[in-house]
Order: C-alpha cells, then sequence, then structure tokens
C-alpha cells in the first residue's frame, strides 16, 4: 500500500505522461480529466524548470470535465474534444491521456482512440491516471503506448541506413538538463560512427518515433529506461545496454568502450576519440588546481536526486574531483531490484568509507538526513536549499525542482557535462567563500 | 440561514451567476446581467485551467503554523510543490492514493497522515483538502475530523473542494474562506466590541501590495488584521471584533467580507481595486467614510498624488492600443489606469464576470458599447484568435498563458507577480509599461516561433465553440 508522502517532487503519471508528450516535436497531448490536472502540471514542474514551457503555458488540450460527466460518463465529452483538438492545435500525432477521475468514471478510452482512427486522426492513448503511479509510471507508460500504437497508425518508417541507437532513461523535465544531456549523449556516440535517436528535443518528432524498431541497440541510461527496452527487446529482438549510471566525465569513455565492443565498432576510432576528450578534460582539471587547493574543494557533501544523477554525479566527484561523497539521496523510488546495485556502486568510490545511500521521496525525512549528516556541501533541489541554509552550507541546484537556475541546453553528462558540473559547483563553492560586499 | 452553517461555501455559478464562456460586446454582456438571469455556456474545446482545488490550495499555502493534507491521488499536490517554494514554505502532505483505495476508500491513511503531521509538527491548524478521487468515491472526511480534533486536540479543517463541482476555480477560495471562519471565526460575541482594527482582506496577493496596503492603511492609526495572506489562527478569531473589512480585491475575497459582515456584523467596505490614482483615492476614501476620517484620506491622497506625478514624470500611454487579460475586479481598475495615463482599450478578457459587476458594466457600455468582450478562464485559443485580430500595442495580463500572446509578436506585461497597488505600485507599473513599450525586440524573437494552433482555426470567429448549455 502507498504511504502518504510529504513534499513530494514526483507528482504523477498524467504529468509524467505530458513530459513525454511535450517533449516530441508535434505531439499534441489531450488530456480527458478534471480541468486543473494540466494547471497542476503547469505549476508544479513546468515553472520549476524555467525555460521548459512547451506550449506557452498551461494551455494544454483537456476536455475539463464536470460533475454531469462524473455521473453519467465523460466519454462524449471526449469525443467532441477530440474531434476539435485535431481542427485546433497543429500537430502529427495526438494523444489521449487520461485522468483519475475519468478512470474511476470508466470511461472507454480504447473505443474512443479506435473511433478517431476510424476517421483518420492520428490518435493513440495512455491510461495514466495518477493512482496509477509518479511521474516515472507516466514516463513508461506513454513510451509503451508510442511502441505499441505508433505501428496502428499505418505510416511506414523511411528506409535507414546508419546504425541507430535509442538513448531511454531520461525523463524530460523530470531531469532538468534532459535537452542538453540528450545532446550530449548523442554527439559522443555520433563521435564512434553510430546515429543516436535522441527521441526528445529539437527536431526529435514522429519520424524519430518510427525509427525507433529499426535501431541496433537501445542505451538505458537509468532504471527508467529498462521497460522501453525489455519491451522492444521482446517485440524487435533489438538488445540492449544498460548503463549504472549517467554517464559523467570518464564514464562516457566507459561508455563509448562498451558501445563500441558491443556492436563491432572501430576501437582504434573510439580510443581516439576518447584520448581527444579525456585530454580535454584533464586540461581543465589542471587548470582548476590552484583554485581547487585554495578553496578546499574537497569536501564532504551530500546529493539529492534521482537515481541515475546521484549515482552518475557522485562517481564523476569522488572518482575525478576527489570529493567526498557523505550523504546520497535518490528520490525517484527506484524498483527493488535495482537498489542494491546502486548500492554497490555509490559506496565503491572511495574504499574504506562509510558514504551512506537512502532511497525516499520525503520531504521531512530528507530533510532529517541532511540535518544530521555533517555535509560540508549540498547539491540537491530547490527543496533542499532551506536546510542546508540552516546548515551553514554551500549550496547547487542540481535536481528537480529548480527555482534559482534557468536551464536550456546545458548538460551534466558525458564530458561536457563532467566541465559544466565543475563550473558548477565551483561557483558554489566560490560564492560561499568569496569576499563580502561591505555593507555600508 | 447563516452561511457558515452549510458544510461549504455554494459554488460561484450559484450564488452570483458567474459566467466563464462569452463573447460579444459590452453592450451584449451588459444585456445578459441586466435583464434576466444570464444563461451559462459552456466550449466544446477546452484547455485546461486552474479549478477550485488549486485556488484553495494557494489560499493556505500563506496560513501561517498550518500542515496542508492533500486526500487524493500523487499529482494533485504538484502545485503544493510551487507554491511551498514560492509563496511560504509551510509544510503539505499528500495521502498517495493508489488504485486500491479508490476502490476500497482510504479513510484509514488519511487518519494517520493527519496524525503523524501533528506529532511531527505540532501546528496551529490542520487542513484536509479534499480532491477530484474522494470527492468521487464520498470518502467520510468529516468523522475523521471529528475524531482526530477531539484525540490530537488540534483545529482540523476540512476544505471541500472537487476539481469538477464548479466551472469556477475562485470557488476554492470561497470553499477556504468559509471552512477557515467557520472553525476558526467562533460564536458572535453578545456584548459586540468594536476594536481599533481593521480587517484588510487580502487573498493570494503580492507581498508588496500587501506592504502598500498597510502603509495606506496606516494613515486612520488603526491596527490592521490582515487576512488570510500571512495570517494565523488568532487573526481569523479576531476578525469578528474589527470595525470594518476592507478587500485589496473584491473578486477572491467578497465571500469573507459578506461572512464577516452577515455573521458577525462587520462592515464590509466595497471600494474598487487600488490600482491606479483615482482607483486608489476612491478606495481610501471608501475606508475613510465608513470610520469618519474622510479628511485623512483625502490628505494622504493628494500628497502621494504629487509625489507619484513627479516620479511618472511624462510617462504617457497616449496613442498606445491596450488589450487586457485580467479577472474583473483587476481589470476595471487596470482599465482606469490606462485611460487615467491617456492610453486606449481595444479589448477585454475577463477571466469571468459575475452580476457584481452590473453597474460597472452598465457605465463601460454608455462609453464604449461595441468595445469587444470575451469571457474566458484559461482559454488562450481564443484569446489569441482574438488579438491576432485586434493587434494590440500592449497587453496586460495575469494568466499563466502570456507567452502565446507574446509569440504574437505583441509586447506583454504580465500582473500575476508583479506589484500594482497603491501609489507605489503604480510607479512600478508604469516603468514595466514603458520598457515593455520601449524595447519590443523579445517579442519580435520569439513571433519566429511556430504556432501551436491551426490557421484554419485562427480565420473562424472566436466563440465558435461556445454553446448554451444543455440542461
Amino acid at each position: 500500500m502507498a504511504h502518504h508522502i510529504e513534499g513530494s517532487r514526483n507528482s504523477c503519471a498524467l504529468h509524467g505522461a505530458l513530459q513525454v508528450i511535450g517533449a516530441i516535436e508535434g505531439a499534441v497531448p489531450v488530456i480527458h480529466s478534471t480541468a486543473g490536472c494540466g494547471m497542476q502540471h503547469h505549476l508544479g514542474i513546468t515553472r520549476l524548470n524555467a525555460g521548459n514551457d512547451t506550449f506557452g503555458g498551461p494551455s494544454v488540450s483537456s476536455s475539463n470535465i464536470s460533475q454531469k460527466h462524473i455521473v453519467f460518463g465523460g466519454g462524449s465529452r471526449l469525443r467532441e474534444q477530440l474531434k476539435n483538438t485535431v481542427k485546433i492545435i497543429q500537430g502529427e500525432l495526438y494523444v489521449i491521456v487520461t485522468g483519475c477521475s475519468t478512470e474511476m468514471v470508466g470511461d472507454d478510452i480504447p473505443a474512443m482512440t479506435k473511433e478517431g482512427r476510424e476517421q483518420d486522426f492520428p490518435v493513440i492513448y495512455a491510461n495514466t491516471p495518477g493512482f496509477r503511479g509518479d511521474v516515472h509510471q507516466g514516463y513508461q507508460l506513454t513510451i509503451k503506448a508510442l511502441i505499441e500504437q505508433l505501428p496502428k497508425l499505418g505510416k511506414v518508417a523511411e528506409p535507414v541506413s546508419d546504425s541507430i541507437v535509442n538513448i531511454w532513461g531520461i525523463v524530460p523535465q523530470q531531469d532538468p538538463f534532459w535537452f542538453g544531456n540528450l545532446e550530449e549523449i548523442g554527439r559522443l556516440l555520433e563521435t564512434v560512427g553510430l546515429k543516436p535517436n535522441l527521441l526528445f528535443g529539437n527536431g526529435q518528432g514522429l519520424a524519430a518515433w518510427q525509427q525507433v524498431p529499426e535501431a541496433v541497440l537501445n542505451l538505458v541510461v537509468s532504471v527508467w529506461g529498462e521497460t522501453p527496452a525489455q519491451l522492444l527487446e521482446e517485440r524487435y529482438g533489438t538488445p540492449a545496454l544498460v548503463l549504472d549510471a549517467l554517464p559523467v566525465g570518464r564514464a562516457s569513455g566507459r561508455m563509448l568502450q562498451a558501445v563500441t565492443e558491443r556492436l563491432h565498432l572501430d576501437t582504434r576510432r573510439a580510443e581516439r576519440v576518447i584520448q581527444d576528450e579525456e585530454n580535454r578534460l584533464t586540461n581543465h582539471l589542471a587548470a582548476l588546481a590552484d583554485t581547487y587547493y585554495r578553496s578546499g574543494f574537497q569536501r564532504e557533501f551530500a546529493l539529492v536526486g534521482e537515481s541515475a544523477q546521484v549515482a552518475g554525479f557522485s562517481e564523476f566527484l569522488a572518482g575525478t574531483l576527489g570529493m567526498i561523497p557523505r550523504l546520497l539521496i535518490m528520490t525517484d523510488n527506484p524498483p527493488d531490484h535495482a537498489r542494491e546495485t546502486l548500492y554497490s556502486y555509490v559506496t565503491s568510490f572511495v574504499e574504506g568509507y562509510g558514504t551512506e545511500l537512502f532511497f525516499s521521496e520525503d520531504h521531512g525525512e530528507i530533510t532529517d538526513r541532511l540535518r544530521s549528516s555533517s555535509a560540508e556541501l549540498v547539491l540537491g533541489s530547490a527543496l533542499e536549499k532551506e536546510v542546508a541554509f540552516e546548515m551553514g552550507v554551500p549550496f547547487l541546484e542540481l535536481s528537480f525542482p529548480l527555482v534559482e537556475r534557468v536551464v536550456l541546453n546545458r548538460c551534466t553528462v558525458g564530458y561536457r557535462g563532467a566541465i559544466t558540473l565543475l563550473e558548477d559547483v565551483g561557483s558554489a563553492l566560490l560564492a560561499a567563500s568569496g569576499h563580502r560586499i561591505q555593507e555600508a | 440561514m447563516s452561511l457558515l452553517k452549510a458544510k461549504s461555501s455554494l459554488t460561484r455559478e450559484k450564488r452570483l451567476d458567474t459566467l466563464n464562456a462569452l463573447q460579444g460586446t459590452v453592450d451584449s454582456l451588459e444585456r445578459e446581467f441586466s435583464t434576466k438571469e444570464p444563461v451559462k455556456r459552456t466550449r466544446t474545446f477546452s484547455q485546461s485551467s486552474h479549478d477550485d482545488l488549486l485556488h484553495a490550495l494557494r489560499l493556505l499555502a500563506s496560513i501561517r503554523e498550518s500542515v496542508i493534507v492533500i486526500h487524493g491521488s500523487r499529482g494533485c499536490a504538484a502545485a503544493g510543490l510551487f507554491y511551498h517554494l514560492t509563496v511560504a514554505a509551510g509544510c503539505w502532505i499528500v495521502t498517495n492514493l493508489d488504485e486500491r483505495d479508490t476502490i476500497m476508500g482510504a479513510d484509514l491513511k488519511l487518519r494517520k497522515a493527519v496524525t503523524e503531521a501533528y506529532k511531527r509538527y505540532k501546528p496551529e491548524l490542520i487542513f484536509i483538502v479534499a480532491t477530484p478521487v474522494v470527492a468521487i468515491n464520498n470518502d467520510d472526511i468529516q468523522s475523521v475530523v471529528d475524531e482526530l480534533h477531539e484525540a490530537l486536540d488540534v483545529d482540523i479543517i476540512p476544505l471541500y473542494v472537487t476539481g469538477f463541482a464548479s466551472h469556477h476555480a475562485v470557488t476554492g477560495y470561497d470553499i477556504a474562506l468559509h471552512a477557515l471562519l467557520k472553525y476558526l471565526g467562533g460564536k458572535r460575541s453578545d456584548e459586540h466590541q468594536h476594536e481599533n482594527r481593521i480587517n484588510l482582506l487580502s487573498v493570494a496577493g503580492h507581498n508588496d501590495d500587501q506592504r502598500e496596503a498597510e502603509r495606506l492603511l496606516s494613515v486612520f492609526g488603526l491596527e490592521l488584521n490582515t487576512l488570510p495572506d500571512g495570517a494565523s489562527a488568532k487573526t481569523f478569531r479576531q476578525a469578528q471584533r474589527a470595525r470594518l473589512s476592507i478587500s485589496l480585491d473584491d473578486d477572491s475575497s467578497n465571500y469573507i467580507g459578506i461572512c464577516l459582515h452577515d455573521e458577525y456584523g462587520v462592515p464590509y467596505v466595497e471600494a474598487p481595486r487600488p490600482i491606479g490614482l483615482g482607483a486608489t483615492g476612491r478606495w481610501l476614501a471608501a475606508a475613510g467614510k465608513e470610520l469618519g476620517l474622510e479628511e485623512a484620506a483625502q490628505t494622504f491622497h493628494e500628497q502621494e498624488c504629487k509625489k507619484v506625478k513627479q516620479s511618472l514624470g511624462n510617462f504617457t500611454l497616449k496613442g498606445v492600443r491596450v488589450y487586457l487579460g485580467l479577472s474583473a475586479a483587476t481589470l476595471f481598475s487596470v482599465l482606469d489606469l490606462v485611460e487615467e495615463l491617456g492610453g486606449e482599450v481595444i479589448g477585454i478578457t475577463f477571466r469571468y464576470i459575475d452580476h457584481r459587476y452590473k453597474h460597472r458594466l452598465h457605465e463601460l457600455a454608455l462609453m464604449h458599447p461595441a468595445l469587444p468582450i470575451h469571457v474566458a478562464d484559461g482559454q488562450p485559443f481564443e484569446e489569441v484568435n482574438i488579438i491576432k485580430r485586434l493587434s494590440p500595442d500592449l497587453y496586460l495580463g495575469d494568466a499563466a498563458h502570456l507567452s502565446q500572446i507574446g509569440r504574437l509578436g505583441i509586447p506583454v506585461v504580465s500582473l500575476e507577480e508583479s506589484p500594482i497597488l497603491g501609489y507605489n505600485g503604480l510607479i512600478f507599473a508604469a516603468r514595466r509599461f514603458a520598457a515593455a513599450l520601449r524595447n519590443r525586440s523579445f517579442a519580435s524573437a520569439i513571433a519566429r516561433s511556430p504556432s501551436v494552433y491551426q490557421n484554419a482555426w485562427l480565420r473562424r470567429s472566436a466563440n465558435w465553440h461556445i454553446k448554451m448549455e444543455v440542461k
């Protein structure tokens, strides 16, 4: 039985669905629920991700059902809404997503979708009531709907000659850096001769999604990418490569090696690329060294965020930057089978040091853990700012939700992301120790 | 019957004949309200908008020493995250109902959440906020309230919002205010003694606006009891002994003003929102009149006017065609302000409108009978359609969809999170207006982004999807 939560940052399945659809060019969500569901998403997620407002506000097509639809059913209202959405909103693909109320009433969404398709509307559906889970379930449910229902729309993807790799596991907006992160992973895959299928972001529309079955590999960068990869393996026999964490810094080199090995690519080419990238990173590290020593970068840090972020960032901060991971909190409720792997991964960075790892999305519990952690630096979401202030330690917003940062295409993965992290973490440390402007 | 005896407040459509779907001219809207009960309309296409749950959460976010327990599935707490990070860092909890709970009910879960919240935070107040799921299931919140109130010795206040029973999100403010007064207002004391205190009614206002209103009222030398923004349980308990209530925004706080009057005999001063010199003067004068301190109000107003005029210099909106998209109380005052500054209002979107504005509509109809009017809460597909035709020089609005207006290449000033009240608010707003008109490069830059809407829609009449409601 699901437990109550204080200050949740994982919203609900419907919101996860909206995030997926909003990140696909030409995809239009059609919410079948009460009026406030779309607005909850706008306030609680989009506004806490400055620079992520695809639709220009909360103006998502929504059936806004009222009392009479609760009593008599909302099917006819959805029929009307869908027909008019196609006429009003530009799009290549319309996705009906449901909220709690219409699921409880029992409206027949598949039948409505079928009716729409019979009128040649390019429409699919996903049942995404909030009582079925959080934003990560919404991500998985919607991707499943896309994979299973897109072939029914009858359009055939253009044949491809490149070796396509789909990237799974980055939840748009829930990872505030999703846009830049996908582009950086894509850039790295291109360096070894692959064609990345980012699926979300700039230029990523229906055509990209229709190419999904053509891929030679599914690259999984968080536990949330496992379900889509499994589904594709069952349906199309595409193999998957599962990473331990978001690849940050040298882990990106290991990712390229693994991909190269798995797909029997040119090893020498990969090694050359890795060498170039590592040199660049090393030069930056060396150039930072004076500031690093002077400002005492080797702090014991606490890090709060999604499992793949926490694992990836802390691997870089501990494994390359020499910082000490005191307390790690993963907020995305990874499934039980993944927890042990994550635990042994993140406790391996600094041998003999007892890094603590907790899984929690409860703001009260997270705050208590941080307060008693004696960490010297807090990296987390805007929710952790208050306790960091109380602890009197430097703080950096690095996971969802964000309040004081605008993120557009900044990334936190790959080699470029490692350098960005250096800049951001370093700036947070300097800002906290820098000279104070004398008060008049 | 006493209003507060009821379990919850009436919806706005029942109480005030509120409309949120209409398009026409000022005189057609005036006729709608003057001759008969206005005809309710619905849309055959709609976009998401606020609901009563969201407004209730926004209001509660600013109540001190309180814990909010949202009884529903997890997404209903998403906005709580936003309010927690931008309004006040209170504590909010969601009972996180899963599929089984939606079938079996979840009283136990609610009990547990409330009890644990109490033990951990020892708040003065615990709010239980209903959601669509529990409203559909008809979960018995009241028995949990009664039982735990006894057991825990804390005020537990239920808010019966539904997300679907009213078409007007603003009903959520009424539901919250009803609950707060019902549980905290206390019995009307027999020897009704007025203390030297004014109830300043401010709902979901900007901090700077609240400070400005307090500065204005300080001219009367009375203590202020500001509620519900920043209020504690005590603020509500002592509200009944105030000399009068005056509101900063009659749209959002009219219900509490009426309840305080009907239930406890506190006079409610109805005055336009103090936006712009004229309306601010009238607002202050209305309070002064009720208190017998007209002269103090007048003197202060004159002093401040001088300062404002000096600060505005030669700023003018002369020759500027302005479109307004605001809630009615704000809109009428901003309309006066634009005209004060020499500008011309060429079109209006009211978020909603009701029979309280009959008189203002009548006045407006005498001046500008053919002024285009649109009534919609968060339906930018219609607004974009209208505005594209009218092509105003400046858009002033408070909705969350302003970027869609901006994408038409039109300069936009948001009044959503920006101070505007009183003399200082005017100075601040005028600078924003001036900047928006002086440099339009951002609007031109985003105007290149592709339209969300089909061209066929933009050529259609904007009221195409507004239909008479079938009963």
